[in-house]
């Protein structure tokens, strides 16, 4: 290792020092309860980068491996008793060791075609979607089962023809608008859950929200930046705000928990400022900002898998509003991640899918018929190893439902109170 | 570390992740969670089964190869550091509950099953593992027998020790050597589990543990007292002893620790106040509420101003404040150093004096809590590893707390064990002839000083 690098990776100290290697993180880590592998959690991680730059050991290749071997559920940073930033050490530190152990070529151009350049993708989305269809067979209402086991054995979601930001790009305008907001897809909704923005739009149309979209999704980053290259996430985050700056709004509704969590929290990582405006889930804009409360409660045996990106102070009131949607509301006692980290469950299929079908034995074992999720990786995750265990349950985005049990019943304004 | 040797090992252990040996995967195993040098093992293996156990022993032992047996790597005495490199041998993949036996009241467990993982697993049969160090929910039982861990609850239900009735191990060879049993009573042979426990992995490695559980009290209740003097607190912690009392708990947390605990978990604690005792007592209702009575008396005799809890949440922040002492105390500063020195119970109010004054005289920081009830405190520093000024009065003071508990009749370690860093004060508190004596048993076990070798001071 060469000694700028040497030099950089010092720089992480100030952070990495305040770990007392007490090894708490071994008791949240859904990687260490799977291997009990002191590799999988933050104290071996951050040991190792600490053993580089003090000269303790020189195996920059081996260490990037173990840095990369990470869900990035952040859990270890929630938990963990020293208040460690454990997210910006470890992707701080991949950036700086990716600059020896380089991607390939191939990887380094899907990157940057899919993340810098996503209007290329917009145009070529029919062709996406027919290889998509070609490469796989329908099982289910949009459940398909990969063809090639080179993609390991699953099921997933299809990429559809029209991308949402194509039908959905600028402004949506409510009829009897009281604010505006901006929805920002990101790629999962824009490409795959198309559906989920759609009726994000409509709900919110119909409550007198007018809502931005913008013409083309740029992406959070968070896969650059977990891939170890944090300058295209730093060019993202700022493409996305601009964007946010231009339209003078307070609100920025996201549906996915990472995106949410990329956008209001990683900016310090990469020294930006964020916009003036506050990033936040659907959910919580529907139950705090419009206070909308269910009025026709569903019958389904339902339950949610609570995402690990979903803001912490957010997480019981979302609870609660989603408990709400149906009369047979189970909590799930496991609580544990689903495994799927985006990246991660593309190079390590075999251990996100164990993963899962730990979560979803409880799915099992209670026969819960519709488990609500607000996040599109968790779906993906769940809906593959439901699939995989022939279960009779639906996994949802709670606005799938809630659309039905809200959007019709839409009677009372109550943006008025606020 | 030869090629054929390694290649033998992966004929024992198949797996994948059974046997890794790049740089980086050994540097992961080259510490663990006590404030000490780092040592690079030459190879670390997991073994599954004590099949795999017994040949990865019996083939180190035959090529020489220094064994350093680790659970989870909490150790707060740097005793799975290896030393002399050689072969980490990680039991996290025994993990094992065997059998919860609830006529006979034991659990017979793998070496790798987390401590509270067997708590759990009792109290759904009704019964209780007590034992309850601070890494419970990570360390590992085996980890606990070496170590002889201790906890919360020792003052009442004792530590580790009182619960092992039996562990199966093996001799530097790879033999099978049985100590103890499933039976309350046994006197057959040398007490080999009595051996065992706090020998941190110098004489054994074990595969097999049986251990006592009880049945669960049924009833508890908790009050916080506050104190305008720290000494108050100690001295009332004495006279609840000295009155036949055994809560279940007696905790101290000195100002500086209470400080840090409201700043993070802001659940009202009095910041105020010089000190704090935390107590719960348990057992038969009728019993409880009595002692209980008697103890609110003690307090009140010595100036405490009591608060009991009336509902579950107020128990729930009581015992918040106390756990997370120790972690509201490390986001002050870069370096924690825990200490564990223990005195006899009465002693407690000198300890504490001691300690106020060595913090004073080399100008250090050091938060205070611990298990006042048995004597064990956990002076706290907080420090730099950075400010090599700095660290030299940590290192004197650290030497003069452990001559001061000495002094009061004390031991240098209550519960986290000698390992690398307390080894140079051992003969202070045992003497040469005892530390011959030890020396003399780990030869006769271990004639080529393969299991872990180079802790406690032992060559």
């Amino acid at each position: 290792m060469n000694i700028t690098l040497i030099d950089e990776l010092k720089e992480l100290e100030q952070l990495v020092i305040k770990c007392m290697k007490c090894g708490m993180c071994q008791a949240v880590c859904p990687l260490y309860k799977c291997n009990f592998f002191e590799g999988s959690v933050a104290r071996g991680k951050i040991s190792l980068i600490e053993s580089l730059y003090y000269g303790n050991i020189k195996d920059a290749k081996n260490t990037l491996k173990i840095l990369d071997y990470c869900i990035a559920c952040g859990r270890c940073e929630k938990n963990c008793p020293s208040g460690v930033s454990t997210v910006e050490i470890f992707l701080r530190a991949k950036s700086i060791l990716r600059k020896i152990q380089k991607l390939s070529m191939f990887q380094k151009s899907i990157l940057k075609l899919l993340l810098l350049h996503p209007h290329l993708i917009t145009k070529l989305s029919p062709i996406l979607h027919f290889a998509f269809k070609i490469g796989t067979k329908e099982i289910q209402n949009d459940i398909y089962q990969v063809n090639f086991k080179l993609f390991g054995d699953r099921y997933t979601k299809s990429i559809k023809k029209t991308f949402f930001t194509e039908s959905y790009g600028g402004i949506n305008k409510a009829k009897n608008e009281k604010m505006a907001v901006i929805f920002y897809p990101g790629c999962a909704i824009n490409m795959i859950f198309t559906d989920w923005g759609e009726k994000i739009i409509k709900l919110l149309n119909k409550l007198g929200v007018t809502v931005i979209v913008p013409d083309i999704n740029y992406c959070c980053g968070i896969p650059a930046a977990t891939m170890g290259n944090i300058d295209i996430m730093k060019k993202l985050l700022n493409q996305n705000y601009t964007f946010f700056k231009k339209h003078k709004v307070n609100y920025v509704i996201t549906a996915c928990p990472t995106c949410n969590y990329t956008l209001s929290d990683l900016n310090s990582v990469v020294g930006l400022t964020k916009p003036d405006v506050t990033f936040i889930d659907i959910l919580i804009f529907l139950k705090e900002v419009l206070n909308i409360d269910i009025n026709t409660q569903i019958q389904e045996k339902a339950s949610l898998h609570v995402p690990c990106h979903y803001q912490s102070k957010d997480i019981p009131k979302m609870k609660k509003f989603v408990s709400n949607i149906s009369k047979n509301f189970i909590e799930l006692s496991n609580q544990d991640c689903c495994g799927f980290g985006g990246t991660f469950n593309l190079k390590n299929y075999h251990d996100s899918l164990s993963l899962s079908l730990k979560k979803v034995q409880e799915i099992k074992k209670k026969d819960i018929n519709l488990l609500f999720t607000p996040c599109p990786g968790c779906v993906m995750n769940l809906t593959n190893a439901v699939m995989h265990e022939k279960l009779n349950c639906r996994v949802a985005h709670p606005i799938e439902i809630l659309y039905e049990v809200i959007g019709e019943n839409v009677s009372e304004d109550k943006t008025q109170k606020n | 570390m030869n090629k054929n040797l390694i290649k033998k090992l992966k004929e024992i252990l198949p797996k994948k992740n059974q046997l890794l040996n790049s740089e980086a995967q050994c540097a992961l195993f080259s510490y663990d969670a006590a404030f000490c040098k780092k040592c690079l093992p030459d190879i670390v293996v997991f073994p599954e089964n004590k099949e795999q156990l017994k040949e990865v022993v019996h083939l180190m032992y035959e090529n020489n190869v220094p064994i350093v047996t680790r659970g989870a790597g909490t150790n707060l005495s740097g005793g799975t550091v290896p030393l002399k490199g050689g072969c980490v041998l990680v039991t996290t993949k025994m993990n094992k509950i065997k059998e919860i036996n609830s006529n006979d009241l034991y659990a017979v467990v793998e070496p790798g099953v987390i401590t509270k993982t067997l708590a759990d697993a009792a109290q759904k049969h009704d019964l209780f593992y007590p034992p309850d160090p601070g890494s419970m929910s990570i360390s590992t039982l085996g980890g606990n027998v070496a170590e002889n861990a201790g906890g919360l609850r020792g003052l009442k239900y004792g530590v580790t020790k009182d619960y092992v009735m039996g562990v199966k191990f093996l001799d530097s060879e790879g033999n099978e050597i049985i100590g103890g049993g499933k039976t309350v009573k046994l006197v057959t042979g040398f007490n080999l589990p009595g051996l065992m426990v706090g020998s941190e992995g110098l004489l054994g490695i074990i595969h097999e543990i049986t251990l006592k559980l009880i049945p669960k009290p049924e009833y508890s209740r908790s009050m916080l007292v506050k104190y305008k003097s720290i000494q108050d607190a100690c001295e009332t912690v004495s006279h609840i002893i000295a009155s036949k009392i055994l809560p279940c708990t007696l905790e101290l947390m000195d100002n500086f620790t209470i400080q840090a605990v409201e700043e993070y978990e802001k659940i009202g604690l009095p910041v105020d106040v010089d000190a704090l005792l935390l107590i719960e007592v348990d057992g038969h209702k009728l019993v409880v509420e009595d002692e209980f009575n008697k103890i609110k008396d003690v307090c009140k005799k010595h100036r405490g101003d009591i608060f009991e809890a009336i509902d579950k949440q107020q128990k729930e922040n009581i015992w918040t404040a106390r756990r997370n002492a120790l972690s509201c105390l490390a986001r002050l500063k870069p370096t924690l150093i825990l200490e564990d020195a223990t005195v006899p119970r009465s002693k407690i109010p000198n300890l504490m004096e001691e300690i106020q004054s060595i913090s004073k005289k080399y100008q250090i920081t050091i938060g205070t809590f611990g298990h006042a009830g048995d004597g064990n405190l956990h002076p706290t520093i907080l420090t730099d590893k950075r400010d090599n000024e700095e660290m030299l009065r940590v290192e004197k003071a650290i030497d003069e707390i452990f001559e001061k508990a000495l002094m009061l009749g004390g031991t240098l370690s209550g519960e986290h064990g000698i390992g690398i860093l307390k080894a140079k004060y051992l003969d202070k508190e045992i003497g040469r002839a005892t530390l011959t004596y030890m020396q003399n048993l780990k030869k006769g076990i271990d004639s080529k000083n393969l299991l872990n070798p180079h802790k406690m001071g032992i060559m």
